[in-house]
């Protein structure tokens, strides 16, 4: 049992909420480095300290992902969440040293609005880790920690509880709490409204990222995946087995964006068996399952999404060779389909594809987007979507 | 329970060790509140900075473009390129096709050197043979044409250069090979589906004037790679081949 003068709690707490600190504070610099419309390596890791590394899938996609800020629409990349993190931290942190320094001349009543709010940044990071496991489909190791040292400081908060025995300690008004309830809240929002208040203005970059020289293939078509609420024309160049692509779809499919769509797919598979501007497979076996996509006739959005949920295995399946792609492909989507793979007509097509991306001498990645020739920025496509949406095509998020 | 039934009246907070505790959480949580504000201040700063006044230029990509194999000497472009400007493949050109003279004129190369720089395309090339004094294609020789012109890959230019054999007068070659050049011209129109395919095409008809083929050729892909071929029946034909060159 603990002493009513056991400092275990309170330090818990503190080392908790200053580990809270530190990771939510490489989150934020992390969201903040890329207001430059650069992209640079994030902090991903569960040791405090670590460098930034470009080997951050999970944390990336978390930044990038719709979850990770508030009033995105209204700010390029929003408020990130971690800044209320760090405010929310900072009060706890303070309030915990309070604790660990009164030890048993704190007062109950500030032990147990210790216990009660200190138990919120674990709520939260509860409600982001289902996010994480059922939306995002990975766990971001900055964010776990950040789940980890808040549950760290939950309990220490609530072992507080377990100090106070029946010995005297110091009353107070209940107007202390309020007093503590407001400052809390007023650290919590003080980072995020001096980061919203000095984000620099993003409209003047939205439109620089080039332009199609010629929007419309005249020879062969493009692939066409109509959103159920399509109100908006655009063009993307994407190759099924593009992790990025899989992400940028994502990310259309979470921001509610992907059926107000009427989408012209052009597939730019980055695999040298078909694209000749590259001297090596990216992508080996992105060719094939190109072509499949092209072949998907009624079922061609159903195809892509396969492509993308099943990536690490075609992935896998086109570094063992074509024939096991193929017999994949062929086992998913039936003998038909797997014909019109090996059509020379498909092969064409998909070559089409291929001239009307140089013919257009656009950048050899994907994905791309274009909203009618106008490109789409990269960084306008992940942190800042729903931002470029908003001011490039409102009526998609209507 | 002092005399008076009451309970005794701890210290308030700001007394004694509790309230110096209090000071110094409230005065920790403060600095760190303001250190954290001011970091994401100056993160935001710098950003900014980037931003307005990028330190250097983003790291090239590489852009899509047509392929470029090794065969694409300066020469051989050179060559190319005369040839193409000046036989209609250009935009907005009027004419198309050259005839011997014209690539006697534009091409300003030899006869062996001008074979010669379409040497490394043997193998992306074919020969299609025509019986003699016919311009028809038979089926052998539609199939092939089919199978060059859908490998085209990152080509952006198929060449037609049609030939006749040394029997007959120049003109009357001239006229012939140029009615093969047209055959193959128009078998790919029907089936390339194509409205661009005048900018892709470029079409040549040397008759026997210019850059006859030696017997040496016959061991190239044919239309008729099971017939007897000798230096009559090589030059009846029409080399065709998209050209991995930009140009």
């Amino acid at each position: 049992m603990l002493g009513s003068g056991s400092r275990f709690p309170a330090t818990l707490s503190l080392i908790g909420s200053l580990l809270g600190l530190l990771f939510a504070s490489y989150s934020t610099m992390d969201y903040a480095e890329h207001l430059d419309r650069g992209l640079h390596d994030v902090h991903c890791s569960f040791i405090p300290g670590a460098p930034p590394t470009s080997e951050a899938e999970a944390c990336r996609a978390a930044m990038y992902s719709p979850y990770s800020a508030l009033f995105r629409q209204s700010m390029w990349g929003g408020v990130p969440i971690s800044l209320f993190a760090l405010g929310a931290l900072a009060f706890f942190c303070g309030f915990a040293l309070y604790l660990w320094l009164a030890r048993d001349r704190a007062p109950r009543l500030a032990v147990g609005f210790f216990a009660g709010v200190g138990l919120t940044p674990l709520l939260v990071s509860i409600v982001m880790l289902i996010i994480s496991v059922t939306k995002l489909g990975h766990l971001c190791k900055t964010c776990v920690g950040i789940y980890i040292s808040s549950f760290v400081l939950a309990v220490g908060a609530v072992a507080g509880l377990f100090t106070l025995k029946g010995d005297a300690r110091p009353r107070l008004s209940v107007l202390f709490p309020v007093g503590w309830l407001a400052a809390l809240g007023l650290t919590t929002l003080v980072p995020a409204a001096v980061y919203a208040s000095s984000v620099p203005d993003q409209r003047p970059y939205l439109n620089k990222c080039g332009s199609l020289k010629q929007p419309k293939m005249s020879v062969g078509t493009p692939v066409k995946i109509h959103g159920s609420r399509a109100v908006q024309p655009v063009l993307f160049f994407e190759d099924p087995l593009c992790p990025t692509c899989r992400a940028f779809h994502e990310r259309l499919l979470d921001e509610n964006v992907f059926e107000r769509l009427d989408v012209d797919l052009v597939l730019f598979p980055l695999d040298s068996e078909c694209n000749w501007m590259l001297e090596s497979p990216i992508h080996p076996g992105a060719c094939i399952v190109s072509k499949a996509v092209i072949c998907g006739g009624d079922r061609t959005r159903q195809v892509l999404e396969w492509a993308y949920e099943e990536q690490v295995y075609l992935t896998r399946a086109g570094k063992a060779g074509a024939n096991v792609l193929r017999a994949a492909i062929k086992q998913r989507w039936g003998d038909d389909l797997l014909k019109c793979v090996d059509d020379r007509k498909t092969d064409v097509l998909l070559n089409q594809h291929l001239h009307f991306a140089s013919d257009n001498a656009i950048p050899v990645s994907t994905p791309q987007m274009y909203l009618g020739a106008k490109r789409v920025c990269d960084e306008d496509t992940d942190m800042g979507l729903r931002f470029a949406l908003s001011e490039l095509a409102p009526e998609v998020l209507k | 329970m002092n005399p008076s039934g009451a309970e005794p009246t701890p210290p308030g907070p700001s007394a004694g060790l509790g309230g110096a505790a209090g000071l110094l959480g409230a005065g920790a949580g403060a600095v760190l509140l303001l250190a954290t504000t001011l970091a994401v201040r100056s993160w935001v700063s710098s950003a900014t900075e980037r931003l307005e006044h990028p330190a250097e230029a983003k790291a090239k990509v590489a852009i899509a473009d047509q392929a470029e194999v090794a065969y694409c000497t300066p020469r051989f472009k050179e060559v190319l390129e005369r040839v193409l400007h000046s036989c209609g493949l250009a935009q907005d050109e009027t004419r198309r096709g050259c005839k011997p003279a014209d690539v006697k004129t534009f091409a300003s190369i030899s006869d062996s050197d001008f074979n010669e720089l379409f040497t490394p395309l043997k193998d992306r090339g074919a020969v299609i043979l025509f019986d003699e004094g016919m311009q028809d294609l038979d089926d052998g020789a539609k199939k092939l044409l089919e199978d060059k012109w859908f490998q085209r890959k990152g080509a952006r230019y198929f060449f037609v250069v049609a030939r006749a054999s040394k029997s007959g007068n120049q003109a009357k070659n001239r006229a012939l090979s140029h009615r093969r050049a047209n055959s193959v011209m128009f078998h790919l129109t029907s089936v390339a589906n194509d409205p661009e395919i005048d900018k892709k095409v470029g079409l040549l008809w040397l008759g026997n004037e210019f850059a006859q083929l030696s017997k040496d050729y016959c061991a190239w892909p044919s239309s008729r790679a099971n017939e007897k071929c000798d230096e009559e029946a090589i030059n009846r034909s029409a080399f065709v081949s998209w050209v991995d060159c930009r140009l």
